[in-house]
């Protein structure tokens, strides 16, 4: 076994195993976006999620169907009905569709709040 | 208006409309996962049609003081805000809001919120926000129950 052999064998083969096992490991996460801990700084654009609507009013109909189970809330019409669709993303826009949710008030508000 | 197109967009805009919805600012998958984005969507919306109630999920900074720029948001958090809930999170600020209307409030009192509150911060204090939030809305559904109109 000369020099050049002995450096492949001791040197390049837990070379090659390295590689493939640093390949292993890396390769999987590459792409994963970067995981939330607490205490780091939150620099994405407000977003808000809201449910599906129960059922959406189907075409056609004219959105006056009354059947029992038809929709829990009601069918909507107007903005309200695009208020249902749209997921607001980013600072929610204060004209429109606000005035009309702002003739009902909530009432005495409840809930609870915590930090971590 | 001599621009040239848009040879980027995936649709038809052109120099004088306005891009598609999938055009504007980052991706729709920015702050989670398609995955995640399933399983949130799945809780808000299975907990809102068991419940009735409309329960909705705000991420994002919240201006100081938090309480009352959760309480605004939750007025115009839907239609009838009296039947809505609200869960706010600010992962920066650590803070987590949660805001019941009148309608809401009788089915889940504030007890109540506040052990949803505690799961889900703990959950958050590990990194788990998707998680947290799921949990949170699943104690918020087991304790508002059916409403009286989808009992059978």
């Amino acid at each position: 076994m000369n020099v050049a052999e002995a450096l492949l064998v001791f040197a390049g083969i837990p070379l090659a195993i390295v590689v493939v096992l640093a390949l292993l490991t890396l390769k999987p996460g590459a792409n994963r976006r970067p995981r939330y801990k607490p205490g780091q700084a939150w620099d994405h654009a407000p977003i808000w999620y809201e449910p599906h609507p129960a059922h959406a009013p189907a075409a056609g109909h004219g959105g006056e169907t009354h059947a029992i189970g038809s929709s829990v809330y009601g069918e909507r019409h107007g903005s309200d009905a695009a208020a249902t669709h749209a997921v607001s993303a980013g600072q929610p826009h204060s004209g429109g569709g606000s005035t009309a949710h702002a003739a009902r008030p909530a009432g005495p508000l409840g809930g609870a709040r915590g930090t971590w | 208006m001599t621009r040239a197109l848009e040879v980027d967009s995936h649709d038809t805009a052109t120099a004088t409309t306005g891009a598609a919805r999938t055009d504007e600012g980052g991706s729709v998958d920015e702050v989670f996962s398609y995955r995640e984005l399933a399983r949130l969507d799945e809780a808000l919306t299975m907990s809102s049609r068991e419940t009735g109630l409309r329960f909705t999920l705000y991420v994002g900074e919240l201006r100081k003081p938090t309480r009352t720029h959760a309480e605004e948001l939750h007025a115009r958090s839907g239609p009838d805000a009296s039947d809505a809930v609200l869960i706010a999170v600010s992962p920066g600020q650590r803070v987590v809001e949660v805001v019941t209307g009148a309608g809401a409030g009788r089915r889940l009192p504030d007890r109540a919120c506040a052990l949803a509150v505690l799961s889900m911060t703990s959950s958050f204090a590990n990194g788990d926000l998707v998680g947290g939030v799921v949990n949170g809305l699943r104690q918020l559904s087991d304790q508002a129950g059916h409403p009286a109109s989808l009992r059978h």
